[in-house]
C-alpha cells in the first residue's frame, strides 16, 4: 500500500515537472537571450519588442491550432490561409477604405479557408494532412496570382501605411492575445468542446463508441484556428501593411515547432494544453533570435537552422519520456 | 528508475553540450571582430545589409566585396541579414540593425521598400539601395525624406531595356526563330527584362507593344502565353521556374531549331550544358562567373549583361558620406536616383574585363576609385560621373 503510494507521489512529481519544464525551459530561453544581447552590448529594450513582434503572430495562430492538432489532426496550410486572409483584407480595404469591413473581411476569409479544409477532411473523409497540403497549394496559388498581378512591379499589395499604425503598440497586441488566449482557455479547459477534443484525440474509436461525433467536433476545431488565422493577419498586417507572396510562408512549419517546444504532444489527445501556443511560439522565437545572435549569419548560415533542429529532436525526446510509461496519462 | 535516470542525464548531457558549443561560437565571433582590420579613422562605422537572395553567385561576390575589400580598406563593419523572405522580416531586420547600432542601411531586398524607409525614418538610420530601385510614385513620395540617401541601380526601365538590347543583338544576327526562359516570373525584374526581350523581338504580347503594356499582361498571366505573341521572330517554346524544365521539354524546344535561346536570368545554370551540346547560340542575364566565362569563350553563350561584384561601391560611398554629415543630393535636393547599366559582354575579352578585373583584391570600385566621392566635399555630380563612367 505504501509502496503503491510512493509510486503515485513520484509519479505525479514526474507530471509536475513535465508540465512545467516548457514554462522553465521559456524562462531559461528568456534569460539566455537577455544575457547574449547584454554581452553584445545591444539595445535590450528594442530586442524585446522585436522578439514581441515577432512572437505575437505565431502564439495568436498556434493558439487556435491547439484546436486542431489536440484531434491528433495537422494542419499545414495555416500559414497559406494567413496570406489569403491578408490578401483578402487589403484588396478590400482599397476598394472600400473601411476598416471594420476590411477585419470583418480578414475573419471571414480565415474562418472560410479552414472550414474549406475541415469539410474537405471531415465530410469527403480525405485524410486530414493531404487535405491542408492541398489546402496549401491552392491559397498560395490564389494569393500569388492575386499580388503579382495587382502588384506589378512592386511585387507585392499593400494598404496605406498610416491606416493601422496606430494600432502597431505593445499594448494593443497584448490585450489581444489576451482576449483570444483567455476565451480559447475557457473553451478549452472548461467546456464540453475542449474534453471532447481531447478524448477524441486520446482515443477516436473510444470517443465515437461514446456518442461524440467527430465531424462536429472537427469543424468547431477548424472553426476556431479560422479566427485565429484572421486574428494573425489582421496583427500581420497592423506590423507590416504590405502583402507579398511569401507573407507568412513559414508560419504553418513554425507552428508546428512552437506546439511541440510548448510541450504538446504532435499527436494530441489528453495531453493537449492550450498554454503550449504561447510558452511555445515565444520560446522558439527566443531561441531563433539567440541562435541569430551568438552565430554571424554571414558566416554561419545554416547553422541556427541546424541547431533549431537540435533543440527540437531533443524536446520530442523529453516529451516522449513521459509518453514511454506505462500508466494512462491523467 | 535507473533507466528513467539515464535518460534524464542524457538530454542533460546533451543541452549542457550544446550551451558549450554556443557559448564557445560566441567567443569566437567576439575574438574574429578583434582582429578586424582599421583602415579609418574613428570609431567603426555600423552598416546592416538587407539581403533577399544569399545564395546566387551575384549575392556572394556583393557580400565578399563589401566583407573582403570594403570592410578591410575602410573603417566600416558590414552586419548582413539571412534571406529575408516578406516585409515583416525586412522591418525586423532594420530594428534588430539599429538596436545594434548600426549607422546606416543598405538594401538589397524589395519585398516592401517603402515601409523599410519608413522603419528606418522611425529609428533614424541612413537608407539606401543598392540593387534594383524603387518606383517612380514611390521615390516621388520618399525622395525628400531626410534618411533616404538614395538608390543607385538597375530601375526597371533598365532591366525591360537590357532584355531589349540581348533580343535585338540576335534579331541582327539573323535570328528567326527563338526560344525563352522567363526565369522566375513572376519576379518583376524577370518580368521586365521579359517583357523587353518580347519587345527587342519586335513581338507584341497581347496586342501590346510598349513596356508597362507587355508587362502588365505578364504580371497577369504569371509567365508568358505563347498564344499571345505575335511578329515577325517565332517563339518556339518558353520556359520559367528554378529548374522546372525537363529534358523532354527541352528536347522538345532544341527540335524545333531555334536561332538563339534567351534568358533573362540564370539560364547559363541551367541549360548551358545541353544548349552547348545542342550547338544553340545563347543569350543571358547574369554574372560574370569561371562557368559563364567557359561558355562564352568555348560554348555557345553569346551574349551576357551582367553585373560585377563592386558595383554595389558607390552606393556604400554615400552612405558613408552620409554617416559622416555629408548627405549628398541631386540638383533638386533630393535623394540620390543613379541609374547603374548592366555591363554587357558579346565575347571573351570583353567578358575577361569584368571577370578578370573586378575581384575582392583589387575590384573595379576599389578605395582609389571610391575615395573620390568619399569625402566631405563630394556632392551629386561626382556620384553620377563615377557611377556612369562605370
Amino acid at each position: 500500500m505504501v509502496k503503491n503510494q510512493r509510486k503515485l507521489n513520484k509519479y505525479k512529481i514526474q507530471q509536475m515537472i513535465v508540465q512545467f519544464l516548457p514554462l522553465v525551459a521559456l524562462v531559461v530561453l528568456f534569460l539566455v537571450f537577455c544575457a547574449v544581447v547584454q554581452t553584445k552590448g545591444y539595445r535590450l529594450d528594442m530586442y524585446l519588442k522585436i522578439v514581441f513582434n515577432e512572437g505575437i503572430v505565431l502564439a495568436v495562430v498556434a493558439t487556435g491550432a491547439i484546436f486542431i492538432y489536440s484531434l491528433g489532426s495537422f494542419d499545414i496550410s495555416l500559414g497559406a490561409a494567413t496570406l489569403f486572409s491578408a490578401t483578402m483584407g487589403v484588396l478590400n480595404y482599397n476598394a472600400f477604405e473601411n476598416v471594420p469591413l476590411m477585419i470583418v473581411v480578414i475573419g471571414v476569409s480565415g474562418i472560410g479557408c479552414s472550414l474549406l479544409s475541415s469539410i474537405l477532411a471531415s465530410i469527403f473523409h480525405i485524410p486530414v494532412f493531404v487535405a491542408t497540403v492541398a489546402m496549401m497549394s491552392v491559397l498560395s496559388a490564389v494569393s500569388a496570382q492575386i499580388i503579382t498581378s495587382r502588384g506589378g512591379a512592386l511585387g507585392g499589395i499593400s494598404i496605406p501605411s498610416n491606416v493601422l499604425k496606430s494600432l502597431d503598440v505593445p499594448a494593443f497586441k497584448i490585450v489581444t492575445l489576451a482576449v483570444f488566449f483567455l476565451l480559447c482557455l475557457y473553451v478549452f479547459n472548461f467546456t464540453k468542446i475542449g474534453r471532447r477534443e481531447k478524448f477524441i484525440g486520446g482515443n477516436p474509436v473510444c470517443a465515437k463508441l461514446t456518442g461524440i461525433n467527430y465531424n462536429k467536433h472537427a469543424i468547431i476545431g477548424f472553426c476556431i484556428a479560422g479566427l485565429s488565422v484572421g486574428l494573425g493577419a489582421f496583427l500581420t498586417l497592423v506590423y507590416t501593411p504590405s502583402v507579398t507572396a511569401t507573407t507568412a510562408s513559414s508560419l504553418g512549419m513554425n507552428i508546428l515547432v512552437a506546439i511541440v517546444f510548448g510541450g504538446m504532444p504532435i499527436s494530441g489527445g489528453a495531453d493537449s494544453k492550450i498554454f503550449s501556443a504561447i510558452i511555445g511560439g515565444f520560446s522558439y522565437i527566443l531561441l531563433d533570435n539567440a541562435l541569430e545572435l551568438i552565430f554571424d549569419s554571414s558566416s554561419g548560415y545554416g547553422i541556427t537552422q541546424i541547431i533549431s533542429a537540435v533543440f527540437f529532436l531533443l524536446v520530442v525526446y523529453a516529451a516522449s519520456m513521459n509518453y514511454r510509461t506505462k500508466t494512462l496519462p491523467r | 528508475m535507473k533507466k528513467k535516470l539515464m535518460k534524464w542525464l542524457n538530454v542533460g548531457l546533451v543541452s549542457v553540450l550544446l550551451v558549450s558549443m554556443l557559448a564557445g561560437c560566441g567567443k569566437k565571433s567576439d575574438e574574429g571582430s578583434e582582429t578586424k582590420s582599421d583602415g579609418g579613422k574613428g570609431e567603426t562605422v555600423k552598416i546592416g545589409v538587407l539581403v533577399a537572395d544569399v545564395s546566387s553567385e551575384n549575392a556572394m561576390a556583393f557580400s565578399a566585396y563589401y566583407n573582403d575589400y570594403v570592410a578591410k580598406e575602410y573603417n566600416v563593419e558590414f552586419q548582413f541579414t539571412d534571406a529575408l523572405e516578406d516585409a515583416a522580416s525586412e522591418k525586423a531586420a532594420i530594428e534588430k540593425f539599429a538596436s545594434q547600432g548600426c549607422q546606416g542601411i543598405i538594401s538589397m531586398s524589395s519585398s516592401d521598400r517603402a515601409l523599410q524607409i519608413e522603419t528606418c525614418e522611425e529609428y533614424e538610420v541612413y537608407y539606401a539601395v543598392a540593387t534594383g530601385m524603387l518606383d517612380d510614385a514611390q521615390y516621388e513620395e520618399y525622395k525628400s525624406n531626410e534618411f533616404f540617401v538614395g538608390q543607385i541601380g538597375a530601375s526597371m526601365t533598365a532591366e525591360y531595356e537590357t532584355g531589349l538590347d540581348m533580343a535585338k543583338y540576335f534579331v541582327e544576327k539573323g535570328a528567326k526563330k527563338v526560344a525563352i526562359y522567363g526565369a522566375f516570373i513572376p519576379n518583376p525584374m524577370h518580368v521586365y527584362r521579359t517583357a523587353g526581350v518580347l519587345a527587342g523581338l519586335g513581338c507584341t504580347y497581347g496586342g501590346a507593344s510598349d513596356q508597362e503594356g507587355i508587362a502588365g499582361q505578364i504580371f497577369g498571366d504569371q509567365g508568358v502565353d505563347l498564344s499571345k505573341v505575335a511578329g515577325d521572330v517565332e517563339v518556339v517554346a518558353y520556359f520559367q521556374g528554378y529548374g522546372d524544365t525537363t529534358a523532354d521539354e527541352f528536347n522538345a524546344a532544341s527540335q524545333a531549331a531555334p536561332d538563339a535561346f534567351i534568358s533573362v536570368g540564370m539560364g547559363t545554370t541551367f541549360f548551358a550544358q545541353q544548349l552547348n551540346t545542342a550547338e544553340i547560340p545563347f543569350g543571358d542575364i547574369d554574372s560574370f562567373t569561371s562557368s559563364n566565362s567557359e561558355a562564352m569563350k568555348n560554348g555557345k553563350l553569346e551574349y551576357i549583361a551582367a553585373v560585377y561584384g563592386s558595383s554595389i561601391g558607390p552606393v556604400f560611398a554615400v552612405m558613408l558620406d552620409a554617416i559622416n554629415g555629408n548627405v549628398i543630393r541631386d540638383e533638386e535636393g533630393n535623394a540620390l536616383s543613379i541609374n547603374q547599366a548592366y555591363a554587357v559582354a558579346t565575347n571573351g575579352d570583353e567578358f575577361d574585363e569584368y571577370f578578370l578585373k573586378d575581384n575582392s583584391d583589387s575590384p573595379i570600385f576599389d578605395k582609389e576609385t571610391l575615395d573620390a566621392i568619399v569625402s566631405d566635399t563630394a556632392n551629386f555630380e561626382d556620384v553620377k560621373s563615377l557611377v556612369e563612367a562605370h
